[in-house]
């Protein structure tokens, strides 16, 4: 997947401080409410007994995948995945129905469960801050990451850099990209010291979630013909042989088959 | 044909019409206040469980339970087994009104229901929901076409009821396709999960495996209803025309079985039958009681000559299978524990319907059993066959 050439995000665990100071600057810059957020960070706390403590946290939001479970499930055609990198989400062509949460093995998009039908209630998540990276900048949680956790570039020359980290500090990482090959790859690369479970992220395998849905969407047509030429043959089948056994009983006893014959 | 039509009522209905209008305006009410202040304002659903109680019972049940319309039409019209022909327009209205419920129940579920017409603008083939959409608005057109006739008798139209007649056929045919293609397409709304759903339901077969139970789920409601309206409008019971579906629910259920098995041995989820807690359960549970259960009664000659034994088996049977529907689409559907950090919004990660939500399905229930109560006393439903043979009571 090395050879896809858009932009990605690199996120290490091991430099991540839980500030949240990505929140916040997302929240500014996409203008979003107090109660909702894009972006979270998560972990499953301290770990260990004193003083022998440990804490792993992750920064969570849109991975950006490659091949998007969103995209394929989304019946209007909300979702796109634009050719640098950003997967983004279009409202006015959503019928808010809530597939996409349900495909997407991250649980990323989010829905507005409290606005009603004058406010419009729309799907949120993160859209690697477009009108920024359109204008050359990078999206806001990155730019304000004080430890350098957060990364942003070209999704080749990352996956190099994560590559060389492992190698340079192999006792310090767990040997592993997560985002490199899940799903189909992802736009968001993570290197981590803890297992990626206890970041929250899910284990899934190299092909996207959306493979055999769709590989089974395109047995449709030929199942409609397949379905429908049974179908109409029985039909056909079984008319003659009725037809048949009826001249037949007519012959042998006239007043019996007039009686079946009804209406 | 006779027109006429002879109901009596054994009971009086206008304490169960003021209860019906009752949950039916409640069911509004509930709506009105969705509407204004959002989805979150009457139900449970969050972005974890962003599906519930409306998509298990509305969706997945109510289209589940209109399957005897394209069971019961292919039965006369393409197996031309003439003696079912009085079952045809009462499961016809049941499926009738089970798709038209779930289109409802549709506006209230969809963030955006003003905007149900992009269905038709942006289509994106990839996505089950809108082939769904698309079959769901298909199968009722046809239905009502095909239902259409009893319309137009009571209206004495006869020239078009004969015209849609002449075409009743091709009509049955193109219905039972796509009614196929939408049972099945219910299953395969899950594939996209594999994720989430767990292994014991998960599996590529999912869309087989609906269209099976579809089948068998058709076959009793034919025979619940039959039984039921036999019952409430005092008319005979074919007995012997139902012992013969009984017969066939019998291979329906044990091919849906070799299927469901077969596929978990094949896959090397046998480990998970006694292993998962709560999940093994479950599926004990739906196996047992909507597959086994019915597959042994319907077994015994003397439950099948039974009118009781006939509603008895297949109300078993309709309740294993609407717990199938339930499990596939909520009970089963796993996600990860919440994580100390997440946010409020994530952390929602046990879900149970709120009595709103449950209301509105319940209100739009109410219509549908009030419609029925409607069209079967206005419109020549149930026809009367005096010279039947088979009537017992």
């Amino acid at each position: 997947m090395t050879d896809i050439q858009h932009k990605t995000f690199l996120f290490d665990a091991t430099r991540c401080i839980d500030c949240r100071a990505c929140m916040v600057a997302c929240s500014v810059e996409n203008k979003i409410p107090m109660n909702k957020t894009r972006i979270w960070v998560a972990g499953v706390g301290l770990k260990g007994e004193f003083p022998a403590l440990e804490r792993a946290s992750m920064v969570y939001h849109c991975m950006h995948c490659n091949e998007p479970d969103c995209l394929s499930a989304c019946p209007v055609g909300a979702y796109s995945k634009r050719l640098d990198g950003p997967v983004i989400y279009d409202p006015k062509k959503c019928i808010g129905c809530r597939y996409c949460m349900n495909a997407c093995p991250f649980g990323m998009p989010h829905f507005d469960y409290d606005k009603g039908l004058i406010d419009g209630a729309f799907i949120d998540k993160c859209s690697m801050c477009t009108q920024r990276i359109d204008v050359g900048l990078e999206p806001a949680c990155m730019a304000t990451c004080p430890t350098g956790a957060l990364m942003f570039g070209e999704r080749d020359e990352l996956l190099k850099y994560a590559h060389d980290r492992l190698t340079a500090q192999p006792a310090r990482y767990l040997n592993h990209v997560y985002g490199e090959s899940e799903n189909g790859g992802t736009s968001y690369l993570i290197l981590s010291h803890v297992p990626f479970k206890e970041l929250g992220l899910p284990e899934l395998p190299s092909s996207p979630v959306k493979d055999i849905s769709e590989a089974v969407m395109r047995l449709t047509l030929p199942s409609t013909l397949g379905v429908g030429a049974v179908l109409t043959g029985l039909a056909v089948g079984v008319h003659m042989v009725n037809q048949k056994k009826e001249s037949g009983a007519k012959k042998a006893d006239h007043s019996e088959s007039s009686a079946q014959k009804t209406k | 044909m006779k027109l006429e039509i002879r109901i009596h009522p054994r009971f009086h209905l206008k304490p169960l019409v003021v209860i019906l209008l009752a949950l039916m305006g409640l069911a509004f009410i509930i709506a009105m206040v969705r509407y204004a202040g959002g989805i979150g304002a009457i139900s449970n659903l969050s972005n974890a469980y962003p599906w519930g109680f409306w998509v298990s019972f509305d969706l997945y049940t109510g289209i589940a339970i209109s399957s005897g319309a394209f069971i019961i039409t292919a039965v006369v019209y393409i197996f031309e087994l003439e003696q079912f022909r009085p079952l045809v327009r009462p499961t016809l209205l049941t499926g009738l009104l089970g798709y038209i419920m779930e289109v409802i129940a549709l506006l209230v579920d969809l963030g955006h229901p003003e905007r149900i017409w992009h269905y038709f603008i942006y289509q994106n083939f990839t996505s089950f929901l809108l082939v769904i959409g698309l079959y769901v608005m298909a199968y009722a057109a046809i239905m009502l076409v095909e239902f259409a006739p009893a319309i137009f008798e009571r209206l004495k139209w006869d020239k078009l009821s004969a015209f849609i007649r002449r075409f009743m056929k091709p009509l049955v045919i193109l219905g039972a396709v796509i009614s196929t293609l939408h049972q099945g397409a219910l299953g395969a709304l899950l594939l996209i999960q594999p994720a989430k759903l767990y292994p014991l339901w998960w599996t590529p077969l999912l869309p087989v495996l609906f269209f099976i139970s579809a089948v068998a789920i058709g076959l009793a409601m034919i025979l619940f209803e039959s039984s039921l309206s036999s019952r409430y409008f005092k008319r005979g019971l074919e007995v012997h025309l139902l012992g013969k579906l009984a017969r066939a629910i019998r291979f329906v259920l044990g091919l849906y079985l070799v299927v469901k098995f077969g596929q978990l041995a094949y896959a090397g989820d046998l480990g998970y039958l006694f292993t998962s807690g709560l999940m093994s359960v479950l599926f004990w549970a739906e196996i047992l009681i909507g597959v086994v259960t019915p597959l042994v009664l319907f077994s015994i000659k003397r439950i099948r000559k039974n009118p009781n034994g006939l509603l008895i088996g297949s109300i078993i049977l309709l309740l294993g299978m609407i717990m199938n529907r339930f499990d596939v689409s909520w009970f089963a559907i796993q996600h990860p524990d919440p994580l100390t950090y997440m946010p409020m919004f994530m952390s929602a990660v046990h879900y149970f319907p709120s009595l709103p939500e449950v209301l509105v399905s319940v209100g739009i229930f109410s219509a549908g059993l009030l419609a029925f109560g409607l069209a079967v006393k206005y419109l020549p439903v149930f026809e009367t066959n005096e010279d039947q043979h088979d009537i017992v009571s």
